[in-house]
């Protein structure tokens, strides 16, 4: 069982308000604890902006021992996009971000994610016309949410 | 090669990103027709392995470009035309892929 939530329009000043504001969504559906989105910015700071792996899309995602306690999945739509200082894939305007309770749990979510993106979930998440479609879409992504 | 291609898939973590290059090297490597095996990990565990071939975005691969035979560098990681590409002309050098 996934956890799924979404927000769109959201507010970001810059890369880490985007990213602190994509993991709290996990936070507040209680698949994640309350230290997990500054765990999430860490991970930038430490290993670069790698987590912007793809054109304008953001994986958001920390160690499990920073606060996992679900298998958890949010989509976020910022109101302006942001700059992550990826060399290739820079603006963001699109944010996923997921958490898993232990090292294995996300494994199933996460390739089943990733096939979702390869077969266009992106733009299908940044067509959503509303915030009742941007949830319809990643939950038809998710059959298991 | 007798034996299946050992691949690393690299990221920060090594758990979300690198999972998700892992999927899309897979498709790349299914279509090449490479028997391969694709692992996914972080950078700092990739320095005690020794694959043949190490995949991973230019601010990581630049730090263990000595720790493979060939590695390749993405920047989309969902793009699996560009990385099959990129297979097919790295795996042809080496006379892996005929």
């Amino acid at each position: 069982m996934t956890v799924i939530a979404v927000r769109d329009t959201v507010p970001a000043a810059d890369w880490r308000e985007a990213v602190l504001n994509t993991a709290a969504v996990l936070v507040e559906a209680g698949a994640a604890g309350a230290a997990y989105p500054e765990a999430c910015v860490r991970v930038v700071e430490e290993n670069g902006p790698y987590i912007v792996l793809s054109k304008g899309l953001a994986l958001v995602h920390a160690r499990p021992e920073e606060g996992g306690l679900a298998v958890g999945v949010a989509a976020v739509r910022l109101s302006t996009p942001v700059e992550f200082g990826h060399p290739d894939n820079d603006p963001v305007d699109l944010l996923l971000a997921f958490c898993t309770p232990d090292p294995d749990a996300h494994v199933g979510t996460l390739s089943t994610l990733a096939r979702a993106l390869m077969g266009g979930l992106a733009d299908r998440l940044r067509a959503a016309p509303d915030t009742g479609a941007l949830r319809a879409a990643l939950k038809e992504a998710l059959p298991d949410a | 090669m007798d034996r299946p291609l050992e691949i690393l898939a690299v990221c920060g973590v090594g758990m979300g990103s690198s999972l998700m290059l892992k999927m899309t090297a897979e498709d790349a490597l299914r279509a090449l027709g490479v028997e391969a095996r694709v692992e996914n990990t972080d950078i700092s565990s990739a320095r005690g392995m020794t694959p043949d071939v190490i995949i991973g975005q230019g601010m990581h691969t630049s730090e263990i470009e000595d720790l493979a035979p060939v590695v390749i560098t993405v920047s989309d990681f969902l793009d699996k035309d560009g990385l099959e590409v990129q297979l097919r002309e790295r795996l042809t050098e080496k006379g892996w892929l005929r």
